[in-house]
Parts: C-alpha cells; sequence; structure tokens
C-alpha cells in the first residue's frame, strides 16, 4: 500500500518535472531579473494605467483597445520565432553565444527544446490571429489622435503613433507564421494563381527584417508609453505640429 | 623583414593519447593567405605528420572544416587578415576525433539515408517539366556542400543528447519537401523522428553557412511550420489531407 503511495508520489513528482521545464529550476540571474522586470513593469501598468487622454487625444497603445488583451499580445511575442532566437540565448543560454568558448552551454545540462513546456510556442500562429485582429485598434487610435480637435491635427504624439502603427503592422505582417500561411506551405507555385507566389515573395522581403521590426515595435511601445504618461503628467507638451 | 603568424593547432592520436594538446607553429605571413595556406604549410615544412583532410580549397567540397578561433569556419575560406595572427584551429568538436584535424563524419551519412527518398508524383509524363520559380526554393538547399559546419555549432547537436537530426539533415528533407514534383511530406517524420522540436531556432546555423543557405528561416522554421499543420492545427490538418489526398505522410 505504502509501496503504491510512494510510487504514486513519484510518478507525480515525474510529471511534474516533465511539465517545469529545468531552465526554470536552474540558478540563472538573466532569467530571474528579466520575469522580476516582467512582473514589475506588469504590476506598474495595472496599477497605473493611462488610457485615452482627451487634452491630447492620445490612445498608449499598452492599453489599446484594453489593457486586458496584453496576454495575448504578450504570448504572440513571447512565441514569435526571433524573440524565441533571442530569449533561448539570452535569458536560457541555449546557447548564449555560437562561438566556442562562450557559449554558456556544456555536455550533460538537460534540454529539452520545444518538446516539452516550450512545445506551447507551436500554438504561434492562433496568437498570430489575435494580433491580426487588434490591429484595426490601433489605426483606430491614430484616427483619434488627429480628430481630436475639430479639423485635422497633426502632433508630435500622432507622429510617435504613426510611427509605431507602422511598425507593429510591418512586424505583425512579416510572421513566419504569415509566411507559412501565404506561400510557405505551397511546393507548387505554378499551379496556383500567381498572386500567390507575388505575396510569398513580398512577404519573405519584410520577413527578412523580423526580428529588426519586433524590436523597433517593442522599443516604440514604451517610448510612446513613455511619452502619454509624459505628457499626461505634463512633463512634455503635446507640440501640434498641424492644424 | 618578413612577417610570421602564430598557429595553435590542435594534436592528438586518440589511439594512443587520451588528452590532446594544442602545439604552437610559426609560419611567414603571406598576403591574401588563408588558414589552410598556413596549415599545409605545417603540414608540408614543420611537421608531416600533421593530419588535415582538404581538397578542393575553393570552398566547394566541405573538407576543411574546423573551428578558427573557436568558431566553426573552412579553412579554405577563413583569410588570415581577418581572423588575426594569432590563430588556433581545433578539429570539429560534435564529432568524434580522428587524428588532429581530422574528424570522423560517418553519423550524417547514417542519418541521410533515413530520411524518406525522392518520390515523384505518379501522374507526371516524361519528361518531367518543371517551372523556374517552383525549384528555386528547393535550389537554395542544393547549394550545401556537406561540411557539417552547422552541424558542429549547433548546441543540441554538440551539446546535448537528443534524436535531432542536426540543421544539415532538416536542410536536405525540406530540399525534397519543397521539390515541386515531390510527393512526400517528411514534416510530420522530422517531428516524430528527426526531433526538429529540439531546434530552439538559434540560427548559428545560419551565421556559419559557408554557403548562405538560410537554414533557419526557410528550411527549419518551415518545416516546423509544416509539422504544426500536421500535429497541433486540426483545421490546417483537415486542410491539408482534404487537398492532399494522394500525397503521403511519413
Amino acid at each position: 500500500m505504502i509501496g503504491n503511495q510512494n510510487q504514486a508520489r513519484q510518478k507525480s513528482n515525474r510529471s511534474m518535472t516533465r511539465l517545469i521545464p529545468k531552465e526554470f529550476l536552474e540558478p540563472n540571474w538573466r532569467l530571474w531579473s528579466f520575469i522580476l522586470l516582467l512582473v514589475v513593469g506588469i504590476f506598474l501598468m495595472v496599477t497605473y494605467p493611462v488610457y485615452y487622454s482627451k487634452s491630447t487625444g492620445l490612445t498608449d497603445p499598452f492599453y489599446s483597445p484594453t489593457v486586458a488583451v496584453l496576454p495575448f499580445v504578450g504570448l504572440f511575442r513571447l512565441t514569435c520565432y526571433a524573440y524565441r532566437k533571442d530569449y533561448h540565448r539570452h535569458v536560457f543560454n541555449h546557447p548564449r553565444n555560437c562561438e566556442i568558448g562562450f557559449r554558456g552551454e556544456f555536455k550533460g545540462r538537460e534540454y529539452t527544446g520545444e518538446t516539452r513546456f516550450f512545445r506551447l510556442e507551436n500554438l504561434h500562429r492562433y496568437f498570430m490571429y489575435f494580433a491580426v485582429a487588434i490591429l484595426p485598434f490601433f489605426y483606430y487610435d491614430l484616427y483619434l489622435s488627429m480628430t481630436y480637435q475639430p479639423g485635422f491635427t497633426l502632433t508630435l504624439g500622432g507622429i510617435l503613433l504613426i510611427v509605431n502603427t507602422a511598425f507593429v503592422t510591418i512586424y505583425t505582417f512579416s510572421c513566419h507564421a504569415i509566411r507559412h500561411l501565404v506561400g510557405g506551405n505551397v511546393d507548387c507555385f505554378s499551379c496556383q494563381h500567381n498572386t500567390r507566389k507575388r505575396l510569398f515573395s513580398g512577404q519573405t522581403k519584410i520577413n527578412a527584417h523580423h526580428e529588426t521590426f519586433a524590436w523597433l515595435s517593442l522599443t516604440m511601445f514604451f517610448l510612446v508609453d513613455l511619452f502619454i504618461r509624459a505628457t499626461v503628467a505634463g512633463v512634455i507638451p503635446n507640440i501640434v505640429l498641424l492644424h | 623583414m618578413d612577417e610570421k603568424i602564430t598557429l595553435n593547432i590542435y594534436r592528438q592520436d586518440p589511439s594512443v593519447e587520451e588528452k590532446g594538446h594544442y602545439q604552437k607553429f610559426e609560419v611567414p605571413l603571406v598576403d591574401g593567405m588563408v588558414v589552410l595556406d598556413a596549415v599545409r604549410y605545417v603540414q608540408e615544412k614543420l611537421d608531416t605528420t600533421l593530419a588535415i583532410r582538404w581538397n578542393c580549397k575553393a570552398a566547394k567540397c566541405g573538407s576543411c572544416a574546423a573551428e578558427i578561433n573557436g568558431m566553426p569556419k573552412l579553412m579554405c575560406k577563413t583569410r588570415v587578415d581577418k581572423v588575426g595572427h594569432n590563430i588556433t584551429v581545433s578539429p570539429m568538436g560534435a564529432y568524434p576525433l580522428i587524428r588532429d584535424l581530422v574528424t570522423d563524419v560517418t553519423e550524417n551519412w547514417d542519418i541521410l539515408r533515413q530520411i524518406p527518398k525522392f518520390t515523384p508524383r505518379e501522374d507526371l509524363e516524361f519528361p518531367w517539366k518543371m517551372h523556374q520559380e517552383d525549384i528555386e526554393r528547393s535550389k537554395e538547399f542544393k547549394k550545401c556542400i556537406q561540411c557539417f559546419l552547422c552541424q558542429d555549432v549547433c548546441h543540441v547537436v554538440r551539446e546535448h543528447s537528443t534524436p535531432y537530426f542536426g540543421p544539415a539533415h532538416i536542410v536536405k528533407a525540406a530540399s525534397l519537401d519543397m521539390h515541386p514534383i515531390d510527393s512526400v511530406d517528411r514534416s510530420t517524420f522530422l517531428n516524430k523522428v528527426g526531433g526538429l522540436g529540439f531546434c530552439n531556432i538559434t540560427k548559428c546555423c545560419q551565421d556559419v553557412c559557408p554557403e548562405h543557405i538560410h537554414i533557419t528561416d526557410n528550411a527549419i522554421i518551415q518545416e516546423k511550420e509544416r509539422a504544426v499543420d500536421m500535429t497541433y492545427d486540426p483545421i490546417a490538418r483537415l486542410i491539408k489531407r482534404k487537398r492532399t489526398k494522394e500525397t503521403r505522410v511519413v
């Protein structure tokens, strides 16, 4: 009886260790500082929200359309092939560097890749559908930033929103899951309408810069957020450039 | 005065030594010299017992793959003026050593034999006709010279014991999968047998490829997405199975 209980406990422990990736149990300061930053960031964003500011016409991209969508957008980025490369390298040290002497990787270190917990990364395409679905909200925010006063208004914040929206759009549409959808799964383009080949070739061109736009759009998110917080606090005026 | 470079070459004969060591050699610098020139100078003039493998000296045979200052590179394609005057040359660490800079890459041929072979569609008439636009993707992978530098730099192949075939073999499978008249889908096979899930997209293989093949972007990620179609996306699986009834999924 006791033997059976022990076996059951061992089995449950085994399934737990199978579920929790070994990388999370290693004394890795990079991982824990990353998680700390993430937790502090989310806490601050939920505690001190800035939504739409009527005085400037600006909507914080983190709250567009609402802060509740952040987990999905976050998962879209966490399962993105570009970020996967970066965090597997620089957070989990799998390996930190391609150069042999500086890899932070060694024989005997447990590694399961994307086969157990990180198998979730295969759900990237579902989060991509979500990211595409919320894109129109960014354009609506852009429209709001230009029409918050009677007539057309272009402000400094409006320009930042234009750049931000452009970066997010390029980042989303340069996704590898979209590449697969538009033509990556096709072996015979001549058997299809030429739009398929054109779409695939065009998407491939922007896909080559996917990683760049992943980081540009993320940085821009933070910059716009800081700018809007500063204008709300009255630190920086939202200069009207055209009215 | 003749300028000289210092070469630190890994030496070991596993049949008599348990551990290897680095031996220093001074080699006269010649304009436009590549690392292979310097290593060959050592073999011809300084120590004829040095074992190296090389063939074309034109970066097309893939024989002279080694680790130069810790980075997997072709010795014949690495100019001395790009890597400095103190150069360390080691054999590929992912493979069993035969002697000095020569490694045994036999396991790659065993893996290649496991990949389902090219299987043309049965409805085709001879001679087979293919459009240029259809063979472009597969053609990129045909540039592979089988130097196995990508395998050597891959941490999954080098440091972990997994069923992962390695980037060179995913490239081979992708070249067949993306062939316009091939009828087999190898993505499920790669995922289940070839350990495709162990690749974590760190792109080192792409960085070291001397033929500049976009290994990760054009082969591995594409195969991963195809495997997602068949494993994690029920809608895509339904559509794919309906559209390609004649396609055999391995």
